[in-house]
């Protein structure tokens, strides 16, 4: 990644702000967090640019929705593929359970997760958790694993790890649930799905940041 | 009484009092390694919540920190392990030996497209009818550069034979059935479409004819087009050989013995060469009423 080489003097006129989230920032308008560069991105003093494209957390911070992430907790993270976003989540919060199936991705994960110390690897089937003597109560389940039993798998694992009134985020790739079907009826079936075991905060569009995908956030009834 | 089996050891808890335990201190080989090996039950959510708690009373940790330290620690040993296993299976093998197939014929392709506009450049005259034949066997009529070229298409080919005998060798043992009925190649091209002979045990033959046409499937589903009749299977005799009316009907029949093949393949091993004279005997059939459309109908005087 060769035009992604890490400068680090931040320009002059270059404004850092905090997003409302703790632990998020804004350096005029984009995302970062705090650290070192991890996968490639750009970083200003010790900022960690954080691309809405590249991530769905990221899109859903740029949306002013009310996500709930705070500096204490602990997070179940299913779908950590080779941890992009799992890197700039572990700037946010205090420790994060990273799931991950496909061995190719989870190599990424594994390497990310030796040089942080609050990222635990878990290469498992996040629909067969078999991590049940690994992960403690989480504060927030997250979800992206982009697949058509996907709020089955939220609501498994939920029962399982879940604090009470804990809350999930959890994305949901139309495309992957149903290519035939219009996106807004793939959100209102699957969230009807998580109203078995949720009250549903919020759901977001991640557009323009990504085409038929939408954050739901829920918390545990 | 309440048995709970975490990562860092067996515990026995009574009214919230732990009254056995048997824990691994900061083993963080021998924890991974029970991790692969035993099979753990899920416990209840407030033993969940008090894992942490419970390590440092059995001294297994002294902080917090060094719960997570130690724990990410047995995971990151764990997790190398697991890929290291899966990356160990045949079928990943198979995989990846296809796709360097697939690769190959790719680059080959494109060199010798290359190749022959180079030969435009250096021999006027009449372009040889098998342009890399002519220029391995006659080198002292082109340019070295161009020779050089050559020789390194043909040892891709050489290469390529020699992939493909590997996987001859590797699908005879993972996949015999498969192997019967759809050729060694065309087998392992399934099995890698599908991404493991397991999932392509658990498909539907339905899914496995149309494999590898998912354009037009999904065109079909969307705008109602005509569905495709094949996919990858096409490459097969039995229905590349065929007239275009039998075609689909064979495809269909070649689908659900394959189906049947990897499921025999995946949960026992055992060969079952039956299936490939019932697939034989049954297109042969079709072969024939499709030579001879008149033979069911002049029944009436």
């Amino acid at each position: 990644m060769a035009n992604c080489r890490p400068r680090s003097a931040t320009p002059n006129n270059m404004k850092i702000s905090r997003h409302k989230v703790a632990g998020v920032f804004l350096l005029d308008r984009q995302l970062a967090t705090k650290g070192e560069a991890l996968y490639g991105e750009r970083t200003f003093d010790g900022y960690r640019l954080w691309n809405p494209r590249r991530s769905k957390l990221a899109a859903l911070l740029m949306k002013q929705a009310q996500v709930p992430l705070a500096p204490e907790q602990i997070v179940l993270y299913l779908g950590a593929a080779s941890g992009t976003t799992v890197s700039h989540l572990a700037d946010i919060v205090s420790l994060v359970y990273a799931v991950e199936f496909a061995p190719r991705v989870a190599r990424d994960l594994v390497r990310l997760s030796e040089r942080v110390k609050n990222i635990v690897p878990l290469i498992s089937d996040a629909a067969q958790p078999d991590y049940g003597p690994v992960v403690e109560l989480v504060d927030l389940l997250y979800q992206d694993v982009a697949q058509p039993r996907q709020a089955e798998i939220a609501v498994k694992n939920a029962e399982l790890f879940l604090k009470p009134r804990g809350h999930a985020c959890i994305m949901i790739k139309a495309r992957s649930i149903d290519v035939t079907a219009k996106p807004k009826t793939v959100y209102k079936r699957e969230v009807k799905k998580l109203e078995e075991l949720f009250d549903i905060e919020s759901v977001h569009e991640l557009e323009p940041f990504y085409k038929a995908h939408a954050a739901v956030i829920a918390r545990l009834a | 009484m309440a048995h709970v089996k975490t990562w860092f050891g067996d515990i026995e808890l009574h009214n919230d009092e732990i009254v056995r335990s048997q824990v691994l201190k900061a083993d963080i080989d021998a924890m991974a390694q029970r991790l692969q090996r035993e099979d753990f039950a899920d416990f209840d959510k407030e033993c969940r919540g008090r894992l942490r708690e419970i390590a440092i009373k059995l001294q297994v940790v002294s902080s917090e920190l060094e719960y997570v330290s130690v724990l990410r620690a047995v995971m990151i040993q764990s997790a190398k392990e697991r890929i290291v296993t899966a990356f160990a299976q045949p079928d990943a093998r198979i995989i990846q030996l296809i796709d360097g197939i697939d690769d190959i014929d790719e680059s080959i392709n494109l060199l010798s497209e290359r190749l022959s506009e180079w030969c435009l450049l250096t021999s006027e005259t009449s372009m040889p009818e098998d342009l890399l034949e002519a220029f391995v066997s006659s080198p002292s009529a082109q340019s070295p550069l161009a020779q050089e070229f050559a020789g390194s298409i043909s040892r891709l080919c050489e290469l390529r034979q020699e992939i493909a005998n590997a996987i001859e060798l590797e699908m005879r043992t993972t996949a015999p059935n498969l192997s019967t009925l759809a050729g060694e190649l065309l087998g392992a091209r399934l099995i890698a479409r599908a991404g493991g002979l397991g999932s392509l045990a658990r498909m539907p033959a339905s899914r496995i004819q149309v494999m590898g046409a998912s354009k037009a499937l999904f065109k079909h589903i969307k705008y109602g087009t005509k569905p495709p009749k094949h996919g990858v299977i096409f490459q097969h005799p039995l229905v590349r050989g065929s007239h275009p009316n039998i075609r689909g009907k064979i495809a269909r029949i070649l689908a659900a013995k394959i189906a049947i093949a990897a499921r025999l393949d995946f949960y026992s091993k055992r060969a079952y060469p039956e299936l490939l004279s019932q697939l034989e005997k049954r297109v042969g059939e079709l072969q024939t009423a499709e030579r001879n459309p008149q033979q069911h109908e002049d029944i009436t005087p």
